[in-house]
């Protein structure tokens, strides 16, 4: 546990990688990557480049830690900065909110000040104290797992884990009950595609704060103007042969294969999942397959050494502005969807606060806002009108406003028990050469 | 070494020189040391005479010029391919190496296979025949210098040539070796060159000495020839020490030169003047130490150089006295006076100083008196 | 011309004041100043071991007690959730031997040809740096270390780019029929180099290149250069001179920088990871998803201890082999 050890406490900030990144980029990308800051989606370029969709591969996360202890300048200071410093009036306390690097809107001149929670503190008298420490789900997890097993307080009043995770949070009672009366909005606003799920039925104990998206990404110019329309194109079509890339992330990869199966990734038994499991594993041996990626398919697919793959939606946007010829494809079968979700830990010191911060990000105006910057769909109603308001190219983008036929077609990952997630990661494991 | 002829040993050097950028090394030299000598290159450091020794060995290339070893060009050929070798300054053995294989380095390289006996006799020459399996960090300045000698002598060079080896020595194991450095050379009877700053050093040892400065050679001769008539304040002072004193030739008596040196006339033989210098009209005349006679009375001897002063100073070293006479305003004389009597002068005595004009020499007028005196005589 | 005589006067006082100091400590009854300077002697005795202390706070701290957890953990059972306990459960270090002995081979592997290779690149660019770079010395070393001025990460990536299919470097060797000769051999996969086991071999020299060239340089430049003179006048030619003084004397280096090398590149993933496919992937990719993919702890530090007992037997014999054996 070595480099648990090392990783603890210290949340890595890619910033400078960031930047190197922009150094090495040609002139006319970098001028994409700056025109699109401008326009207030640097978060997504920088999403794009190395953070959020990074990170939620688990082998990418792997490099994070790596990146973090070994190389990357940490700048926990400038993360742990209390965003609403000047804002707070004392008296309404506050909340410590803690959240993956990136995953919130920032200031066009200020990076380190967000605007949303800076105009929550004006609005409540309750500072935030925001911090960007979650780089992976099952490393943060192992982090608080002691105090939440011991019932001690983890000092933090609201997390944000990927909705598989935060099954198990529910599952094991570490995360409080929500009170509707509370959360108003959230009750009110929750767009209905997110109301029932299998392990918080009722949602009293998660509200999304985002969600994700794996689909079918092509570089046409590599296909030569061929266009797969399915994941059985990706993993049979000999045209791909050798440039077909699949995710590390287990329940993305083998979630699209069932369903282009026709299997619902809800309800799948052990049976589907092992012949979705064969299937890729044919791909593999056949060669069709060149590689398994964390987000670094971004590089390739770019350069068209990968001429088709699953790709996160969050990567999509940035990377086509980037290369016109990079297209995505819906699959008639559908796609794979997860969230990421909003989580009190029990013996949170701030609970009100935590339920009030909640409640003011499901304000449409809040939630566009907050779209705007990270590109990610948002799960409350009547964002799109707002959004229309702001940013009309952005609110018809499928990808951060899906229409309703796209939305219809999405599917959510059934919660796994702990010995079906070791059972399954191991054998996606063996599949993929670990 | 009679294999390649009698004079296999014997070292050209015709017009050599070295350039290092803008910085003369060596001016023009042309130098011939003869077969079986013991020839020292004597100077301060930075007067060329390493750099020289190296362009013999073949480490430095000569910007012009040529050398020649036993009458063979050997300018363009390598180190490795000429029939020198070098015991260098501080020794540079290798460390990783036993001393035995040290020694046997050179015959290996030339492809000999059998070389315990050779590599046993020769440690036996330097003395070190039981210490073959250690490594050189192991062993004692001395030894460490025994085992570069033996090194190089092994592989029978014609030349030997010798970088300060014993520089990096502690006075009473240089006095040693410099003896048993001797000795070998005359058991083994091949040329060595011998590179060195330390004048004792070199006389004691060498039979030529050629005194280097500023690139040149300013004198070439034997110890004795060279501190007898030095022929440069330079060498005069940098070999031993002496006396300098600024006089007016007068005329010409005979074989002797009359000189007025303060005001007070005194002769010196015209032939240990240095020629060219007995025409002019100034001249100095130089007079060790130790051949000026310190006295209450005036000499007998009407004919010796007689001049009086002022002790200023006397030390007392032992075998002798060192006094400092003044003898006009600004002007002393050193002496050196064997402490056989047993009243001695003492500060403030008014004394006569007397020497035989046979053992001054005279100078050019037009140099620095002080050359080869002080710092930079090392 | 007395000095030299005055500095082994100097020498000569030294050493005869040397044994009186030395005889201060030896005395049985110490008068007061005595006592006072054996106090002193006494504390500047302690003084290295107290300079010691930060260094053994540290490993204490940061790898023996790690150490010590992970060995507890490889010898535990039990599931993220519910805790691990102690159970002295030893087939996590069989099932790490059986299951991925063919990682374990092919991380040896391939860090033994990543620290061939980079011995091979650093030695000449060493040897260059040391002997012949003059006033450019300064600069070249810094350069050397440049890309430690990027992460780790992009650096790696970096190499997506430099051997992208369509990219000159591919080009250039695919008309020359490199590819075909590499392929042949099992080291790449049709035209392309990216995602087969040469791209990641060429991603662990490259990383690792550092680590062979800074020893390298630094044994090198020890090596007094009068010794290669003395190796020229005893009759070695250049190739010669190299081979019987210059490399042995600088095998040190030659060690430390095959170790440096060997040790991480052998424990590397992100290499595999970045410029792999599914058949590149080495025993660290293994021990990284069994710890955060799989989430099976014990046999993730089963593993990451067969790892450092491995590379310890290997490090172990070869520098018993490279400091016995007659290096001339």
């Amino acid at each position: 546990m070595n480099s648990r050890d090392n990783r603890s406490g210290s949340p890595s900030d890619f910033g400078p990688e960031i930047d190197a990144a922009l150094e090495t980029m040609s002139p006319a990308v970098r001028a994409a990557a700056i025109r699109s800051m401008t326009t207030g989606r640097g978060a997504a370029l920088r999403n794009a480049m190395s953070r959020r969709s990074i990170l939620r591969g688990s082998a990418m996360a792997g490099l994070a830690v790596a990146g973090g202890s070994l190389l990357a300048a940490c700048s926990d200071d400038d993360d742990k900065k209390d965003s609403a410093d000047d804002g707070g009036s004392g008296g309404a306390g506050q909340v410590v909110f803690s959240n993956w690097p990136l995953y919130i809107d920032v200031a066009e001149d200020d990076e380190n000040k967000h605007p949303t929670l800076d105009a929550f503190t004006k609005e409540t008298g309750i500072k935030v104290k925001y911090t960007e420490d979650i780089n992976d789900n099952n490393e943060f997890y192992a982090k608080i797992q002691p105090q939440l097993a011991s019932g001690d307080d983890t000092k933090r009043d609201l997390i944000v884990l990927t909705d598989w995770m935060a099954s198990r949070l529910v599952r094991l009672q570490y995360v409080q009950k929500m009170d509707p009366a509370n959360v108003p909005n959230a009750v009110k606003n929750l767009d209905p595609r997110f109301k029932g799920n299998t392990w918080d039925a009722k949602r009293e104990y998660a509200y999304p704060w985002t969600q994700l998206s794996t689909l079918i990404a092509y570089n046409s110019k590599a296909t030569e103007g061929y266009a797969p329309e399915s994941v059985d194109d990706l993993l049979t079509n000999p045209k791909l042969k050798g440039k077909v890339a699949l995710l590390t992330e287990m329940r993305d990869t083998v979630g699209m294969v069932l369903l282009s199966m026709g299997k619902k990734t809800e309800s799948f038994t052990d049976d589907d999942f092992n012949a979705a499991l064969a299937k890729i594993q044919k791909a593999v041996d056949s060669k069709q397959i060149r590689r398994f990626t964390g987000n670094d398919y971004v590089q390739e697919l770019a350069s068209g050494d990968i001429a088709a793959c699953l790709a996160w939606s969050g990567d999509l946007i940035q990377l086509q502005a980037d290369n016109p010829e990079v297209q995505f494809v819906i699959p008639k079968h559908g796609y794979a969807t997860g969230t990421d979700e909003l989580l009190i830990p029990t013996k949170a010191a701030n609970k009100a606060n935590a339920e009030k911060l909640i409640d003011y990000y499901y304000r449409p105006e809040v939630a566009a806002q907050l779209t705007l910057s990270i590109n990610y769909v948002s799960p409350v109603v009547g964002v799109q009108p707002e959004l229309l308001r702001m940013d009309p190219a952005i609110a018809s983008n499928q990808l951060v406003m899906p229409s309703p036929e796209t939305a219809a077609k999405a599917n959510t990952f059934r919660a796994l028990s702990e010995a079906e997630e070791t059972k399954y990661e191991e054998a996606f494991a063996k599949v993929i050469g670990v | 070494m009679s294999k390649q002829g009698r004079d296999a040993g014997r070292v050209e050097l015709t017009g050599l020189s070295k350039r290092f950028g803008g910085f003369t090394a060596v001016r023009p030299t042309d130098l011939t040391i003869p077969e079986g000598s013991f020839f020292a290159l004597l100077g301060a450091s930075g007067c060329g005479k390493t750099t020289t020794l190296r362009m013999i060995a073949g480490l430095e290339a000569p910007s012009t010029g040529r050398v020649l070893i036993g009458g063979q060009d050997v300018t363009g050929l390598p180190p490795h391919k000429r029939p020198v070798n070098t015991v260098f300054q501080s020794y540079a053995l290798f460390p990783h190496l036993s001393v035995a294989d040290n020694v046997a380095f050179g015959l290996r390289r030339k492809g000999r296979k059998d070389v315990a006996q050779p590599v046993k006799e020769m440690l036996e020459l330097v003395e070190l025949g039981h210490l073959g399996g250690r490594k050189p960090a192991q062993l004692s300045g001395g030894q460490q210098q025994r085992v570069a000698v033996a090194r190089a002598l092994i592989n029978h060079p014609q030349v030997l040539l010798l970088d300060e080896p014993l520089g990096a020595l502690d006075l009473k194991l240089r006095r040693q070796m410099q003896l048993e450095l001797k000795r070998i050379q005359t058991e083994v009877g091949i040329t060595f060159v011998h590179v060195t700053h330390d004048q004792e050093e070199a006389m004691t040892m060498a039979d030529t000495i050629a005194v280097m400065n500023g690139g040149v050679i300013e004198q070439l001769g034997s110890p004795t020839e060279l501190y007898e008539s030095p022929k440069t304040a330079f060498v005069a002072n940098f070999l031993g020490q002496s006396n300098m004193l600024p006089a007016a030739v007068l005329g010409r008596q005979g074989d002797d030169l009359a000189l007025d040196v303060h005001g007070v006339r005194m002769t010196l033989p015209a032939s240990r003047a240095v020629p060219g210098s007995s025409g002019s009209s100034r001249i100095v005349m130089g007079i060790r130490p130790e051949k000026i006679t310190l006295g209450k009375a005036e000499p007998d001897d009407a004919h010796r150089n007689m001049l009086r002063g002022i002790v200023s100073e006397a030390s007392f070293i032992g075998v002798s006295t060192e006094y400092r006479v003044r003898i006009a305003e600004g002007s002393e004389l050193v002496v050196f006076s064997q402490n056989r009597d047993d009243e001695r002068p003492r500060v403030g005595d008014e004394v006569v100083l007397h020497w035989n004009p046979r053992h001054g020499f005279g100078l050019d007028a037009g140099q620095d008196l002080d050359a080869g005196t002080g710092e930079d005589a090392l | 011309m007395t000095t030299p005589a005055k500095t082994s006067d100097a020498a000569d006082a030294a050493e005869a004041a040397g044994p009186k100091h030395a005889g201060a400590d030896g005395r049985p009854e110490p008068s007061g100043p005595a006592r006072a300077l054996r106090a002193i002697t006494g504390e500047l005795r302690r003084m290295p071991y107290l300079l010691l202390l930060p260094g053994i706070a540290w490993l204490i701290f940061f790898f023996l007690v790690p150490l010590y957890f992970q060995a507890k953990m490889s010898v535990s059972s039990g599931t993220l959730d519910k805790g691990f306990d102690l159970t002295w459960t030893w087939s996590t270090f069989s099932a790490a031997f059986e299951d991925y002995d063919e990682h374990f081979l092919r991380s040896l592997y391939y860090a033994g040809a990543a620290t061939i290779l980079c011995l091979v690149l650093a030695y000449p660019l060493a040897y260059t740096i040391a002997f012949r770079a003059g006033r450019w010395r300064s600069l070249l070393l810094v350069l050397v270390v440049a890309p430690f001025f990027t992460s780790f990460l992009v650096r790696t990536l970096a190499w997506k780019t430099i051997l992208s299919d369509n990219g000159t470097v591919v080009g250039f060797l695919n008309t020359l029929h490199i590819t075909d000769v590499t392929a042949t051999l099992g080291l790449t996969e049709g035209d392309r180099v990216l995602a087969t086991p040469l791209a990641v071999v060429t991603g662990l020299t490259y990383n690792f290149l550092p680590f062979m060239i800074l020893p390298l340089y630094a044994s090198l430049e020890r090596i007094d250069p009068r010794l290669h003179e003395a190796a020229r006048d005893l009759y070695a030619s250049p190739a010669s001179t190299f081979r019987r003084v210059t490399l042995p004397l600088s095998m040190p280096g030659v060690v430390a920088g095959t170790l440096l090398t060997f040790i991480p590149a052998s424990g590397d993933y992100i290499n595999a990871q970045l410029l792999g496919t599914t058949r590149e992937t080495m025993i660290g990719n293994v021990i990284q998803s069994e710890y955060l993919r799989v989430r099976d702890y014990p046999t993730a530090a089963a593993m990451s201890f067969v790892l450092m007992a491995v590379i310890l037997v290997i490090v172990t014999v070869y520098i018993r082999r490279a400091g016995t054996e007659d290096l001339v």
